[in-house]
């Protein structure tokens, strides 16, 4: 027993096949022969024969044991020390061939052969007598499984179960070793104490620290809580908490991007994490183009900017940048239903005209490459793009609150067609406003024209009231409603038709004209529409135009209405200065005409004309043989003489300082 | 139109805690409501013909026809149902605060344009005028009958009736007044499901006297009793169906109270309710 045992390599304690193959690279039989050293290796098949990777993996686990400890220091001593040892035997290898021939070789190959022989037959022999023995021993208490590994020779000589062992008295110890033994035996108590006490301690440790790291993961929590965000548990995780930062009401790719883990780092900090979602911060921007030249354009909030630290921003970024997403999302759908407004899309962009040469443009972009210079004098676009940006944002959380409302209702019956959600009307209001003041704007600026021309001339035109968006009422208090808030009904009072009112005193007492401009937020017809109406008692067979289109159509009525009221100021002007019978009679007023007779055959004819920049009225003296009659008569009328008086600029004043002047010159 | 529903007992300990599950389940706050319901008994009038004589162009379809045709030969039970507000309970009745003697029939609030007014916003009225009160009429079948698909089933329909003397129209119709009860409930909505918490309240007994017509004012809330003594509740979750001819609606519809059933599980359970329990036949 003690022979093998010294013959066994002393690491290992495995089975004697597997010593034989693990150990021999490394270290060589040197106590077997002096002068020659075999390795044992086992003999290599370099075929194609590979193991399966479980194989591999659980030869590996056996071999070296677990992976958990393999690390590059370990791998790098172990290659070392390969290579030390492979180089040492190639090395005596190398010196060895130098020095035999081949025939010493050989001879020595087979004496050496035997000799290995000879000491595997007694090791064999040799362990084959100590599996009998262990076998023999064990078969009085396991004779199954000691028969199994007993020799024949053995299970025929001995019969099973004939040995025993036992503890008999020892011989007493020596005061020395007895003393050693108690010293040994203390020192280990002491060690494993030592140990359990230290790992015991490190347990502590552990445990305090993750209690430490727990109630700093639970404060957190706790203070998002407290900040009123929703915190529940993830619907798909269920041992996870997530706080619910998004909007319930949204479309439902939005609602479920609306919720986020929050999950515990190493030390205990929050991580909040959103799943698949793109990264960066979303933004959309609102620009407001003068001729295709960017001349305001909004800034991202604070917010939105991705430098988020703590995990109440990390949040609010997140709340923000869902919103974007989602806004250009409902931004897109609408566009695309007003295409035929000339509403063009582009992957990332909308533009809107607004008027003739303002244009919005509306971009999905990254907050932080959003950064625009500022081109100079671009704060009154940037208060409008701005503006644009907050009504479409405030819009979208009302889309919201409607979705909600409608959610709540009881149930419409179940039909085969699901209802179509209908596009939000997110940019819409804020054009219908914008086209609608434009609109107003020219209209103001063209009655401010015209009247300025007249009042230059002389006449005395009383003011014109202007109430430009009539039909906001912010500022009156809203009546209490049963189901909407104020705030709503405010909401609702921007989405209804906008209207503003021009009305304009005329010269004639009594007489006025009316413009009402209506710009449709909602739904069709879009655009702004007009309806002039006329109250002129002076001439009571005019009609008023009524419901009018375009702009052009509405300054014609105006400027009919005036040169009506200007050919009626003078007709009636002189009734009252004077007695004499002289007198502008009006015989074609609506082209602006009128007629002075002075004698049979001689006339004066006035032309009035008024436009917006100028007043311009001119008289013919007209001699017309044969009476004022048309036919025959008519082609041989001739002008005599003929004045003309326009508003001119202060340089250059005319003869008469004003038109009625002129008219009373003419007339005496 | 068909309604499919599914019913579960809620014993009153566990009202409040079912109330919070179901708004977080639905994602809403519970709408408080209070329904009156009046309940008419169809009879036959003496000398009116039983059955109209049609020709075969006078065929309706399906549901409709059936409606008609239960409506018509006077054999069911029918209901008023109309909405009023916790205030309206143990307020006094309109006429008496307006001064003792009768008022003028109050006009409908339409034609008088209220909350139009924008200067004078209309003060929230405590007092109840049953003559202004809107009522719907709603007509339930009997369930049908041998359904395997372990929802209850039935034909309803359900009509507003114009602002008039209902208890007169109804007679005119063919319809006596039995009694009334007033159904107190919490509503929910989720997605095609309507859940309903209620239960049923008893107008206080007022002696021997029997009531032959609705009450023209309500008593105070305290005074209703319930008509379970232990108060419990009934949670009723229900999907309507405009056509029953449409089974892929009818087998969607069941889904979804099934999923409802399941979502559930661990607070009630919701089972299909006997059919002879909800009968509205004339027997």
């Amino acid at each position: 027993m003690m022979s093998h045992a010294e013959c066994s390599p002393p690491r290992h304690t495995s089975t004697p096949i597997q010593v034989a193959f693990e150990v021999a690279p490394t270290v060589p039989f040197v106590t077997m022969g002096d002068t020659f050293n075999l390795p044992l290796r086992p003999h290599l098949e370099k075929g194609d024969h590979h193991d399966t990777l479980p194989a591999e993996i659980s030869q590996i686990n056996q071999q070296w044991g677990s992976f958990r400890d393999v690390n590059e220091e370990v791998l790098l001593a172990k290659m070392a020390e390969e290579d030390a040892a492979g180089g040492a035997v190639e090395s005596i290898e190398e010196e060895d061939e130098n020095e035999m021939t081949t025939t010493e070789r050989l001879e020595e190959l087979y004496k050496k052969r035997a000799e290995m022989l000879q000491f595997a037959m007694t090791a064999h022999t040799e362990a084959t007598m100590a599996l009998d023995f262990v076998s023999l021993l064990l078969s009085k208490w396991a004779p199954r499984q000691a028969e199994s590994c007993m020799s024949p020779y053995l299970k025929h000589a001995v019969p099973l179960g004939s040995i025993d062992v036992d503890i008999v008295n020892p011989p007493p110890l020596l005061d020395s070793v007895a003393q050693n033994s108690k010293a040994v035996s203390s020192g280990w108590r002491l060690y494993n104490f030592n140990f359990a006490s230290k790992k015991l301690l490190s347990a502590a440790g552990r445990l305090e620290n993750e209690v430490d790291i727990e109630a700093r993961y639970w404060d957190s929590v706790l203070e998002i809580k407290e900040q009123g965000w929703k915190i529940c548990r993830h619907p798909r995780e269920g041992q996870t908490l997530a706080v619910q930062y998004g909007f319930l009401e949204a479309t439902p790719v939005f609602r479920n991007r609306g919720l986020a883990t929050l999950r515990r780092a190493h030390d205990g900090t929050l991580n909040l994490y959103k799943g698949l979602v793109p990264p960066g911060s979303p933004f959309v921007r609102v620009s407001v183009l003068r001729c295709s030249t960017v001349t305001g354009s909004t800034t991202p909030p604070a917010s939105l900017s991705d430098t988020a630290k703590t995990i109440h921003q990390q949040i609010l970024h997140a709340r923000d940048s869902v919103f974007e997403d989602e806004l250009f999302y409902e931004l897109l759908r609408e566009a695309k239903s007003m295409m035929d407004c000339g509403v063009t899309t582009r992957h990332n962009s909308i533009q809107i005209p607004v008027t003739d040469d303002v244009e919005i443009l509306l971009e999905l972009v990254d907050a932080e490459e959003s950064l625009r210079d500022e081109p100079e004098n671009a704060q009154l676009d940037t208060q409008l793009a701005e503006g644009v940006a907050y009504s479409m944002r405030i819009l979208l959380s009302f889309a919201h609150r409607l979705n909600h409302r409608r959610r709540i209702r009881p149930p419409a019956p179940l039909a085969s067609e699901k209802p179509r959600t209908p596009e939000y009307h997110l940019f819409r209001p804020s054009l219908a406003y914008l086209q609608h003041v434009s609109q107003a704007r020219c209209v103001e600026s063209f009655i401010h024209g015209i009247t300025g021309v007249m009042r230059s001339s002389g006449f005395q035109l009383p003011e014109y009231t202007t109430e430009i968006l009539a039909s906001l009422k912010i500022n009156q208090n809203l009546p209490p409603m049963t189901e909407l808030s104020a705030l709503e009904s405010l909401m609702i009072n921007f989405l209804e038709p906008i209207e503003s009112v021009f009305k304009v005193n005329l010269l004639t007492p009594n007489s006025s004209f009316t413009i009402k401009m209506r710009t449709n937020v909602l739904e069709p017809p879009y655009g702004t529409h007009f309806n002039v109406t006329y109250d002129l008692p002076a001439i009571p067979d005019l009609r008023s135009p009524g419901n009018l289109e375009m702009r052009h159509e509405v300054e014609a009525a105006v400027t009919h209405a005036l040169l009506l009221d200007i050919v009626t100021k003078v007709s009636s002007s002189n009734k009252k200065s004077s007695n004499n019978m002289k007198q502008w009679e009006a015989i074609y007023p609506h082209i602006g005409e009128l007629r002075l007779p002075l004698d049979y055959d001689t006339y004066k004819k006035m032309q009035i004309s008024l436009s917006r920049d100028n007043l311009t009225i001119s008289t013919n003296l007209i001699h017309s043989p044969g009476g004022r009659g048309f036919g025959e008569a008519f082609q041989r009328k001739k002008t005599v003489e003929s004045k003309t008086w326009t508003l001119r600029s202060s340089d250059n004043p005319n003869e008469h300082s004003s038109a009625l002047d002129f008219v009373a010159a003419e007339t005496a | 139109m068909h309604e499919l529903l599914l019913f579960a007992s809620v014993p009153v300990h566990q009202h409040a805690e079912l109330l919070q599950q179901l708004a977080g389940l639905t994602g809403m706050q519970p709408r408080h409501c209070f329904e009156r319901r009046l309940i008419f008994k169809a009879y036959r009038k003496p000398g009116q013909p039983n059955a109209r004589v049609g020709a075969s162009q006078d065929l309706q379809k399906g549901d409709l026809q059936r409606v008609n045709k239960m409506l018509n030969g006077g054999m069911f039970y029918t209901q008023l149902v109309g909405s009023v507000q916790s205030a309206h309970f143990g307020a006094a009745a309109a006429d008496a605060v307006a001064g003792g003697a009768p008022a003028a029939p109050p006009a409908d609030p339409d034609t008088n344009m209220d909350g139009m007014d924008e200067a004078n916003p209309p003060l929230p009225r405590k007092s109840y005028d049953f003559d202004q009160q809107r009522w719907s009429l709603e007509f339930r079948d009997i369930p049908e009958a041998g359904t395997r698909s372990g929802v209850t089933a039935r034909v309803m329909a359900t009509a507003a009736l114009p602002a008039v003397d209902v208890v007169q129209l109804m007679n005119a119709w063919g319809y006596s007044f039995v009694t009334e009860y007033i159904v107190e409930g919490d509503m929910f909505v989720q997605n095609d499901t309507a859940i309903y918490l209620h239960r049923v309240l008893h107008y206080p007994t007022t002696g021997d006297q029997e009531i032959r017509s609705p009450r023209r004012q309500l008593p105070n809330l305290d005074q209703m009793a319930p008509l379970e003594k232990t108060g419990s509740y009934v949670l009723q979750a229900s999907i309507t169906v405009q056509d029953s001819t449409n089974q892929d609606a009818m087998k969607t519809a069941s889904q979804h109270l099934f999923a409802l059933r399941e979502q559930l599980r661990s607070a009630v359970k919701l089972e299909p309710a006997d059919r002879l329990a909800l009968d509205t036949r004339v027997k």
